[in-house]
């Protein structure tokens, strides 16, 4: 009973974000080229079984009334030259969802995930080598987004005003698990929580080769700045009197 | 005006055109594609001369309408031939040595009010341009014919030898012009053409560079201009030069420069200084802004003041449109006081082709005389 709960509580939870994220892009955000759905998104006649199963047994889905989920946001990446200078990578296909932990304020549960296909760097053919040499988004669903998981605020996440706090994480990225540290600066405004997280990701920690093309290069280290707008879902219908 | 003074007008505006190795759209405008240093295209830190594979490939791919390979390309095969032209690629884009053709055949007309001044259609670049860079050193060099009003000659704007010391610090000798502020692409710009900065303006001397991921250092000293050292003539001078350059983001620059030119039996001692900030909002759109000050020891006026604008819009792929307001003036003199208006259009169809067309308007206040330039210039970076 308790595997059949988590897994219907799961299927709201994607079906969900999937929903978000096609009202804020207008395009849904797992919908391959051929117009085929991804396979990690439910159909809908599924999503309305799997919430008749929550109702029904009295589990809410997993998304609870503390969650936040992300209604906005970007992520840049800087990249540093061999050469000196850098240039950006940017991307708002960021969506997720985090909820403080039961058991402690400051570690989060949920995951923020990032299309790594819709990564752009202002020009074609570096965009190309990105996604096609470097992150190989072709070789599958693991390659082709970033999943930041097991989050740990230094510092609880606060009710009210403004923190800035250390964070680590656990980045899943080109097919490899990699722990992560950064700081993050969080600001609760008008009901919405607003969050820039930076952090530093090694290349070759994550196997991704080292750019390069003709004589110029990236640096190993890459600065990744993300910032959102996190928001209350709206009441799920468990918990509804 | 008497007609000698216009004779003169004409004839200067004849040499400031005739003199222009570069009248082009290059590095600066670039910053809109997040590209804020010109060491990633070119070989010379300060810009300008023979693009690195690199830079070809960035040119072919991403600036001209037509002729991109896409990715999968293999870097280490060389372009077919006729694409990137007839030297660049001879050699193989992994060769570490590089060779380049600069050709510049040009159409000039000036328009001077009460003065009848001919077409022109001249040859205003014919440069071979060479590069070797190996793991440390580079070595770079030209050589071709100097246009002059009187006829040419041959010249080596530039050759230098440069070797990176350590991770972001390299050193280089030899002839070259000196960074400072902005090198835009036309140097008849009053930033340039007002501040020594023009097609003979290199200098010998010795330059080192220091960069960090957001900032670059170029400090630079010497015996003075080299054409006045070659000849001999009595004028060299110590002179030195300094340029920071702060990425505030890729498509965010500021700059600031400082110069130094020692007095010589001729001309007074001169520094300066200047600002200059690129703004790219978004990737077809290039802006640049440099304000700059001179003081002289003597002369008619101790102090003179530059500002010059550049925006340029990429209106489609390959083709540039830009707007080029200049003012100069001093604190004492006004007839050195000029306003300039430049409109501009690049096209750039597919390498090694590249046409420019350029309408300059000046007017120099104190006087009311106007003087109207159309360039018409067909470059082949062969």
């Amino acid at each position: 009973m308790a595997r059949t709960r988590h897994a219907a509580a799961q299927i709201v939870t994607q079906w969900w974000e999937a929903e978000v994220e096609m009202a804020r892009t207008g395009r849904h955000p797992h919908v391959m080229r051929a117009g085929t759905r991804h396979p990690s998104v439910p159909h809908r006649p599924l999503v309305v079984l799997a919430v008749a199963a929550c109702v029904l047994t009295g589990v809410p889905p997993a998304v609870g009334a503390q969650a936040w989920r992300v209604s906005s946001g970007d992520v840049e990446v800087r990249c540093r030259l061999t050469v000196g200078g850098s240039f950006h990578v940017e991307t708002t296909a960021l969506s997720g969802t985090v909820e403080p932990s039961r058991t402690s304020g400051a570690a989060l549960t949920g995951t923020l995930r990032v299309d790594l296909t819709t990564l752009d760097s202002g020009i074609d053919l570096r965009n190309a080598h990105l996604r096609d040499t470097y992150l190989e988004v072709a070789r599958g669903a693991a390659f082709q987004v970033a999943v930041l998981s097991e989050i740990a605020l230094a510092d609880p996440l606060p009710a009210t005003g403004r923190q800035e706090t250390a964070f680590s994480g656990l980045l899943a990225l080109h097919g490899v698990e990699r722990p992560v540290a950064g700081t993050a600066a969080l600001r609760h405004r008008d009901g919405q929580l607003d969050v820039e997280a930076r952090f530093a990701v090694s290349l070759d920690e994550f196997d991704i080769p080292p750019p390069r093309y003709l004589g110029i290069g990236v640096r190993d280290t890459v600065d990744i700045t993300v910032t959102f707008t996190a928001m209350r879902p709206p009441v799920s219908p468990a918990e509804t009197p | 005006m008497t007609g000698a003074t216009w004779a003169t007008a004409a004839r200067a505006a004849l040499v400031v055109v005739i003199g222009a190795p570069t009248l082009a759209m290059a590095d600066p405008t670039l910053l809109s594609k997040q590209y804020p240093r010109c060491t990633t295209c070119h070989y010379a830190d300060s810009g300008g001369g023979l693009l690195t594979p690199y830079g070809r490939s960035l040119s072919r791919e991403e600036i001209s309408m037509f002729g991109r390979q896409g990715a999968s390309a293999d870097p280490a095969q060389p372009p077919p031939a006729g694409w990137d032209g007839t030297l660049f690629g001879f050699l193989g884009e992994e060769s570490p040595l590089q060779l380049g053709l600069d050709l510049r055949p040009s159409h000039l007309d000036v328009d001077i009010p009460g003065r009848t001044v001919a077409d022109r259609n001249f040859l205003m670049t014919l440069d071979l341009q060479a590069a070797w860079h190996g793991e440390r050193w580079t070595a770079y060099g030209t050589i071709g014919r100097q246009p002059r009003a009187s006829g040419g000659r041959l010249v080596s704007y530039e050759h230098w030898v440069a070797y990176r010391v350590a991770d972001g610090v390299s050193v280089r000798g030899g002839r070259f012009l000196p960074a400072y502020g902005v090198r835009f692409a036309d140097h008849t710009m009053l930033t340039r053409e007002r501040l020594a900065l023009a097609q003979d303006d290199q200098i010998y001397g010795v330059e080192v560079g220091i960069s960090t991921d957001r900032t670059l250092l170029q400090v630079s000293v010497g015996p003075g201009h080299a054409d006045t050292l070659l000849h001999g003539d009595g004028r060299g001078a110590l002179t030195g030069s300094s340029r920071l350059q702060i990425d505030v983001s890729p498509r965010t620059v500021v700059v600031a420069s400082g110069r130094y030119h020692g007095a010589t039996s001729a001309d007074p001692a001169r520094s300066g200084g200047g600002v200059a900030v690129g703004y790219a909002p978004a990737a077809w759109l290039t802006t640049w802004t440099q304000a700059d000050v001179q003081h002289q020891v003597l002369g008619p006026s101790r102090r003179s003041y530059i500002v010059a604008h550049q925006t340029s819009v990429e209106v489609l792929r390959g083709l540039w449109v830009r707007v080029s307001p200049q003012v100069r003036w001093t604190d004492t003199d006004p007839s050195g006081d000029l306003r300039r208006m430049v409109y501009g259009v690049d096209v750039y169809p597919r390498p090694p082709w590249h046409v420019t067309v350029s309408y300059a308007r000046d007017r120099v206040p104190a006087t009311g005389r106007r003087v109207q330039r159309l360039l018409a210039q067909l470059h082949l970076y062969l």
